[in-house]
């Protein structure tokens, strides 16, 4: 077998083998335990084009003035969701960072959230103290939700453009994440919507979880969310607040016995993410 | 922990669903197809790789493996695992896949500080960054770690580095170029003699200064500009 004996043991590598990104990141990793940490992760999921990078840009645009705050983002195949915020000029470009799926949104942020922690870790290294890291899943389906792994409490966001009959369908993301998003209020009238219907479905479907509906150009909805947000930090710092697993999807049943709308497992004798 | 847990480290640490951050890279299958590698020449595209980086990364995870284990010198044994470090880091030209490598390792000293924090082992990691500063252990450093917290033997361990190395390149392959899963399985065991012949050489390897320095250039060459594409579903 071949030795090499051209180069030494120890080597000076030309290009200095470290990025800017990982120069930092030498100290040792924070550990994914929620306790004693400043910063808030906070994850945002949801189908595709239902708003979720608006919805952050609107974030930043409103609470980078009073909090220090970095977003990761899941994009499927291009950095365009990252680009996108970057091109808005709502943070720092080095506060805004993309990482790759492997063509899994879905695992990224549950099954295997190893680049996303990764990211978040790092960011909250290089930027510290921060307030909040904001994650944005790859729009995927309903049943992508967060693990706790990775976030500390998470939205979910629909429109109104996906049909006002989306909220009804229930699964773990609509039923028990943080704070279901019905985002895009505005364009309700042209797509034949009923926004507090909707709404409404989605409070049953939710056992008197928190629902907003949104639009970037209703300021008391946008103030809504942004208090929402505040009053999450404070919790998460008090302690107050736990990281809740939406979990997976559950049983549904529609039939005769269904007690109008509740989207898990009816008569199947089992909890659903307590 | 149990100490007779080696096969079924091996099984773990060749498991697709190894919570590691792995299914965010192809093996530099992407940069290759982007770069005109028909998709026919896959299966040679992991031959390829059994012969040259994947073996000189599954002698470095014996070496670290070798590194790692307890000389008998009790509980207060400390390995180094800087030469390692450095002599693989020297073998890997490429900047973009000594960065890749070392997410991966990053991925899998999550995975070792979880399995025992306070295991001698595990405890030495910054040893390895300590030798390349900016640059975290890299994934085979972490292997070898690993199989001698999990006991494993060298051929198990060699042998884990280099069926994910091509596992890694089938799942991404079924991604990329979409076709049936059952045939990327057949590409695997057809391999077989390769990978066995490198988990031969790779297990024979002792000290730092043995591992071979096989380098593939152009796999080298489409990972940096992989690095700097905009639209890409892997990391690597």
């Amino acid at each position: 077998m071949p030795r090499n004996t051209a180069l030494p043991e120890n080597p000076v590598l030309p290009d200095g083998a470290v990025s800017p990104q990982s120069t930092a990141a030498t100290a040792p990793a924070a550990t994914a335990a929620p306790t004693g940490r400043r910063t808030l992760r906070l994850g945002v999921a949801g189908p595709v084009g239902t708003g979720k990078s608006s919805l952050i840009a609107t974030l930043c645009r409103e609470l980078s003035g009073e909090l220090s705050m970095a977003v990761v983002t899941n994009d499927i195949y291009t950095d365009e969701d990252a680009r996108f915020l970057r091109s808005a000029g709502v943070l720092p470009e080095e506060r805004i960072r993309a990482v790759e799926t492997g063509a899994c949104p879905h695992t990224a942020i549950r099954d295997d959230v190893t680049a996303n922690l990764d990211a978040v870790e790092d960011m909250e290294e290089d930027f510290a103290p921060l307030d909040l890291v904001l994650v944005e899943s790859g729009g995927d389906n309903l049943t992508a939700t967060f693990s706790p792994a990775l976030i500390d409490a998470q939205i979910f966001c629909l429109d109104v453009a996906g049909g006002g009959d989306v909220a009804r369908k229930g699964g773990p993301g609509i039923g028990r994440a943080d704070l279901l998003i019905v985002n895009k209020s505005d364009l309700a009238p042209y797509v034949g919507v009923d926004v507090d219907r909707m709404v409404a479905d989605a409070e049953r479907a939710r056992d008197g979880r928190p629902v907003l509906a949104l639009s970037r150009t209703d300021e008391p909805s946008v103030k809504a969310l942004c208090d929402w947000v505040r009053a999450v930090i404070g919790a998460h710092r008090s302690g107050e607040h736990t990281p809740q697993d939406p979990g997976p999807m559950a049983p549904h049943s529609h039939g005769p016995e269904d007690d109008g709308g509740h989207g898990h497992g009816h008569g199947h004798g089992h909890g659903h993410g307590h | 922990m149990s100490t007779d847990t080696g096969a079924l480290g091996a099984l773990l640490l060749a498991d697709a669903r190894l919570p590691t951050g792995g299914h965010a890279h192809s093996a530099t299958l992407e940069a290759a197809l982007e770069a005109g590698l028909p998709e026919e020449r896959i299966p040679d595209y992991i031959r390829a790789r059994l012969a040259t980086v994947g073996r000189t990364e599954a002698a470095a995870a014996v070496v670290a493996l070798r590194a790692a284990r307890d000389p008998g010198s009790g509980p207060d044994y400390s390995p180094d695992y800087g030469p390692v470090q450095e002599a693989l880091a020297a073998r890997t030209p490429s900047r973009a896949l000594r960065e890749a490598s070392a997410s991966l390792g990053r991925g899998l000293a999550r995975l070792a500080r979880r399995v025992d924090a306070d295991h001698p082992a595990v405890r030495a990691l910054p040893t390895a960054q300590a030798a390349t500063p900016g640059l975290r252990a890299l994934r085979p450093v972490v292997l070898g770690v690993l199989g001698a917290v999990f006991g494993m033997t060298a051929e198990q361990t060699a042998r884990a580095a280099l069926y994910e190395d091509a596992q890694t390149v089938t799942a991404a392959a079924l991604k990329l170029r979409p076709g049936d899963p059952l045939t990327a399985v057949r590409w695997l065991l057809d391999l077989a003699p390769h990978i066995e012949e490198s988990v031969r050489a790779a297990a024979a390897t002792d000290v730092p200064h043995d591992i071979p320095a096989h380098s593939a250039p152009h796999i080298d060459r489409w990972a940096e500009a992989h690095a700097r594409e905009t639209r890409r579903l892997f990391v690597a």
